[in-house]
């Protein structure tokens, strides 16, 4: 008996607390909505628009894909602290993660019921298409019209290579990427190999690494066979090829495959008979795989720049232009990279006279040149010019050359055709090597579906 | 005299054979517990290479890493606030629903189980985004309540049929003594039913706090103010493209594992036996 | 002849029924349409196609496999981790020392969030230098793919039935915190010895709380998704061990088809309904009262 009152107690007092704290989140919320609806009417009397940030008490709701541990998220949290210090009465609430499929589902959630953040750092290709299709964003040349210097340093390249599937420029990009293949120079001198910069060096590579017991190449098929598959496809097609998701003479999307992205893609069973991959590349985790190639036990991995930090060994390991396969029409410094997120700003604070101005400043304090040189550190392209750090690591030059001296960087598959087309073709790698499916099928299989889900 | 010297014989015999199986079942439950804990004080590539031996390199990096990333002590509030409100809703409701359906007959029983178990079987990844669009339009995100009462409803199942077991359990000769003596139902359930279930209801508080405390989905979707995320969410801060932080995995876990323990230890005392002592002769 | 007034019925039904309604059946009445539609993301409705969804599941490999892997489980389950548990627990309550050390350490397993367990047994699978092979190499025989077609569903098995036996040893032991002490004092009175106690007494008493067990592991079987997403992510190798659970996150997070995804969510629900009635109907749990 004296039990079940406790329960009751505890139960009332719990009810209560919940209650209290949810109205407290409420009660401000209806302040502020006010707050809003007043200072809106006086601000439409003022005639000229105002630029600058506003003096008033407001939260300004951001997101961005720099959390976990990636590097940047610190970098991305000393912004918004320098932002809340330099404007007091502005509370920045920022929700970054990982993104993740959680969190693209929730974005996606978010903007379909109209409660998107302010501002948000995302995707600008295909991997944006169910958010882009909500239209919520302002273009850059809106934002330009009223603050013409916005994200002025950016160069043309960067702006190019990061406008969205329609070919508008929404987002302001600050870093990309490159993917190149690691190797460990220094297993490569053991055997007196040269590093693999044409077809021939990589098969005589393979073949003299197998048999002398190191695993040649380290990848889960499992996880991530997506570099390889990028990757044979470039270099068997060549960037134009690559780069065009086939059409009939009319200009409507077929569910024919390209020669070449068939021919390319076959070559992966080809270097899986031959043994070029672990034993276990079917069931191994992405993150053993990485772990093979950092100790040394895999002389190479094909990723992206990313993956450079992580690497202990920074003095013998080296990363350079996939080589082009047999009969391949890439140029041999042609590599896959590219821009492939920015800040956007939603129309829900652009439209909002008091968030307008604090939402620019945001994106500029995250875009300026300064903070870009922060963002890149020397770890993949950066969309400003910057020179290079004084203190780069050897493989960091190494990256950095690859960059440069690159003939054409062409952007990944999956910013040309719908997710669930692209995951298709990502998660049959494990068929293909067994056999189970062809190359040719999984293409054709992937148009497809992008074809339905353009309707 | 005889006899009874016999018996202590063979039960020495058997409760050592007892005592090996259960021994044995220990250490596998207690290893993966003492080995999370000595990985929090390894860096993440000690884990990776030497995870089954004792810190070469003893460091605390991980959890000052960690206490970094969030405010563990507000996200031990949240988490606690939110499990616990769940824990005491789903107890109340899940004995009445159990009550109901171990005492009565009717006709639509059958189909109420059905129902009790079809939401047993729905997964949480099919039903989230229409409850986000739900808390969203009452604009509840990021609030306490978004997160309890789909987490109320999700517990609700599990804990009725685990009731239902237990209920099915308690003899009803209380139940009739009550009644004669002209009890109303609701006496009965609060008196006697409620007080005899103390055990079961600590073992359906014990699980119901658990996984709430644990899931990390339903919280993430529908949590996205920094100041509200539980403790749990300490594991999303452990990996990205850049690669995972298995030390700070391996600490992240012995933060959030710490009170669950604590509130288990503190609830089991409540599962003894004897409640239903007398309950024959009487 | 207790219960016959149905008055306070609804009183001790409604109000858990009602958040059921509301949170749990209403969302899953949007996925039922959503597996009927094709959808575009997460969010968006795009075409009508019907039944097309289940259609295709008719002819789906990979998720016959699952479908087996799934029923393999539930067997397993049942047997060998209620089973366990079972005999775990009606040791623990029968002896005298340490039975509060048992009770605490028997419950470790499920408070360790499924990555960190996950991480381990990995560990121990791997094939270069996982603790396994280490042993076996050590033993001068060649290292096994743990983790390969042959032995990956069981080796994912095995750790998925173990952390949760702990789960039903307290639930069990719950249970036997019922059985009144007099019951036994009784019976010993009359002869009966200890053996004889368990099968004739304690067993039978817990008919209603084993019920539930079965029910719970049957079930649970059906949802399973933690443990083996994170020893082989995808049903690795080449999707042979996939189960139902893990086979709908892949579908809905990982393939992008959301709307087929969702229609086996619904195909869990029907089956795991199916079941639950069955074992309901088998076991008659409600023959003690």
């Amino acid at each position: 008996m004296r039990n079940f009152k406790k329960v009751v107690a505890l139960l009332i007092v719990t009810m209560m607390v919940f209650v209290t704290l949810s109205a407290c989140g409420s009660g401000n919320k209806e302040t502020t909505a006010a707050d809003t609806k007043e200072t809106a009417a006086g601000g439409e009397t003022t005639g000229e628009a105002d630029t600058s940030v506003t003096d008033e008490k407001i939260t300004l709701t951001t997101a961005s894909m720099m959390g976990g541990t990636d590097p940047n998220t610190e970098h991305y949290q000393e912004v918004i602290q320098a932002f809340m210090k330099k404007y007091p009465n502005v509370t920045i609430e920022d929700s970054s993660q990982v993104s993740d499929q959680t969190w693209k589902a929730k974005i996606a959630a978010q903007f379909s019921v109209g409660d998107e953040p302010d501002v948000i750092q995302f995707f600008t290709d295909n991997n944006a298409s169910e958010v882009l299709a909500a239209d919520q964003f302002v273009t850059i040349e809106e934002i330009r019209k009223v603050y013409p210097d916005y994200a002025a340093d950016v160069m043309d390249s960067a702006w190019q290579a990061s406008a969205n599937p329609d070919g508008v420029n929404r987002a302001v990009p600050t870093t990309g990427f490159w993917e190149g293949l690691f190797c460990n120079k220094d297993l490569f001198d053991e055997y007196g190999l040269e590093l693999p910069t044409d077809w021939d060096s990589f098969i005589k590579a393979v073949e003299t690494f197998k048999e002398n017991g190191i695993v040649p190449v380290a990848v889960s098929l499992n996880e991530v066979p997506h570099y390889w598959i990028e990757h044979l496809m470039l270099s068997a097609a060549g960037g134009e090829v690559f780069t065009e998701v086939p059409t009939d003479a009319d200009g409507n999307l077929v569910a024919r495959s390209p020669e070449e992205w068939v021919k390319g893609l076959e070559i992966l069973k080809e270097l899986y008979d031959m043994g070029a991959f672990p034993k276990d590349s079917q069931t191994i985790s992405n993150d053993a795989a990485n772990e093979l190639f950092k100790t040394k036990q895999a002389a190479m991995q094909l990723d992206g720049s990313w993956y450079a930090n992580g690497i202990d060994d920074q003095e013998n390991t080296v990363v350079i232009a996939f080589p082009v396969v047999e009969n391949g029409n890439k140029g041999p410094n042609d590599i896959i990279g590219g821009l492939s997120s920015g800040f956007y700003i939603t129309r829900k604070a652009w439209d909002d006279p008091l968030k307008r101005a604090a939402a620019v400043e945001f994106v500029k304090m995250n875009t300026s040149k300064e903070q870009i040189e922060i963002y890149w550190n020397g770890n993949g392209m950066a969309t400003v010019e910057l020179e290079a750090p004084a203190d780069m690591t050897p493989l960091g030059v190494s990256g950095l050359e690859l960059s440069n001296a690159a003939t054409g960087t062409f952007a990944p598959t999956d910013a040309r055709i719908a997710g669930e087309a692209y995951s298709s073709i990502i998660t049959s790698a494990v068929d293909l090597v067994n056999g189970t499916k062809t190359a040719e099928e999984i293409l054709n299989n992937a148009l497809q579906i992008n074809i339905d889900s353009q309707e | 005299m005889p006899g009874i010297v016999k018996n202590k014989r063979s039960i020495s015999v058997g409760k050592i054979i007892v005592y090996i199986i259960l021994a044995t079942w220990a250490t596998t439950t207690i290893y993966p517990f003492i080995w999370v804990i000595i990985n929090a004080f390894k860096s993440s590539t000690e884990v990776v290479r030497n995870s089954f031996s004792l810190p070469e390199v003893f460091t605390l990096k991980n959890f000052t890493n960690a206490f970094s990333n969030q405010n563990i002590l507000q996200s031990y509030k949240n988490s606690l606030i939110i499990s616990g409100t769940v824990t005491v809703a789903v107890m109340v409701l899940a004995t009445m629903i159990a009550f109901a359906l171990t005492r009565y007959q009717f006709r639509f029983k059958t189909a109420l189980l059905g129902l009790l178990s079809a939401s047993l079987m729905i997964p949480v990844f099919s039903t989230i985004i229409p409850v986000y669009k739900m808390m969203s339009g009452l604009g509840w995100i990021s609030t306490y309540q978004a997160v309890i009462l789909p987490q109320i409803a999700g517990n609700l199942s599990f804990a009725a049929i685990v009731m239902m077991g237990f209920l099915r359990g308690l003899p009803l000769e209380m139940e009739e003594a009550a009644y004669m003596e002209g009890a109303g139902v609701a006496k009965v359930f609060t008196r006697i039913i409620v007080p005899l279930c103390r055990p079961s209801l600590a073992t359906v508080a014990i699980f119901c706090f658990l996984w709430s405390y644990n899931d990390l989905f339903t919280q993430k979707i529908l949590i996205s103010r920094e100041k509200m995320f539980p403790i749990s969410n300490l594991l999303e801060h452990i990996s990205s493209k850049y690669g995972t932080d298995y030390g700070l995995m391996a600490a992240s876990v012995t933060l959030i594992v710490i009170p669950v323990l604590i509130v288990y230890i503190f609830l089991q005392k409540n599962i003894v036996k004897g409640l239903t002592a007398g309950a024959i002769k009487g | 002849m207790l219960y016959k007034k149905k008055a306070p019925l609804a009183a001790f039904l409604l109000p858990g029924f009602i958040m059921l309604f509301i949170f749990l059946y209403i969302p899953f009445v949007d996925n039922i349409r959503n597996s009927l539609y094709n959808m575009k993301g997460f969010v968006e409705l795009q075409k009508f196609i019907g039944l097309s969804n289940y259609q295709e599941m008719l002819q789906d490999a990979k998720l016959h496999t699952a479908l087996i892997n799934s029923l393999k489980m539930m067997a397993l389950t049942v047997v060998f981790q209620v089973g366990i548990a079972l005999i775990l627990a009606v040791l623990v309550n029968n002896i005298k020392k340490g039975q509060q050390l048992f009770r605490t350490v028997y419950f470790f397993p499920i408070v360790i969030s499924a990555t960190a367990i996950g991480l381990l047994f990995n560990l121990f699978y791997n094939y270069n230098g996982g603790a396994l092979n280490q042993i076996l190499e050590a033993a001068g025989k060649e290292p096994v793919n743990w983790l390969g077609a042959s032995t990956a569903l069981i080796m994912i098995v095995i750790p998925t039935i173990w952390s949760y036996v702990g789960f039903y040893f307290v639930i069990i032991l719950t249970g036997l915190c019922d059985i009144s002490e007099d019951i036994y004092e009784a019976a010993a009175i009359d002869g009966c010895n200890k053996s004889q106690a368990v099968f004739r007494i304690t067993l039978p008493l817990l008919r209603g709380v084993i019920c539930t067990c079965i029910t719970l592991a049957v079930t649970g079987a059906l949802k399973v998704f933690d443990l083996p997403w994170v020893i082989a992510p995808q049903g690795a190798p080449g999707g042979i061990t996939h189960f139902m659970g893990t086979y709908m996150y892949q579908m809905a997070f990982v393939n992008l088809n959301v709307d087929y995804g969702a229609a086996i969510a619904v195909v869990i629900v029907a089956l795991g309904v199916a079941v639950s009635l069955i074992i309901n109907k088998i076991l008659k749990p409600d023959e003690n009262l």
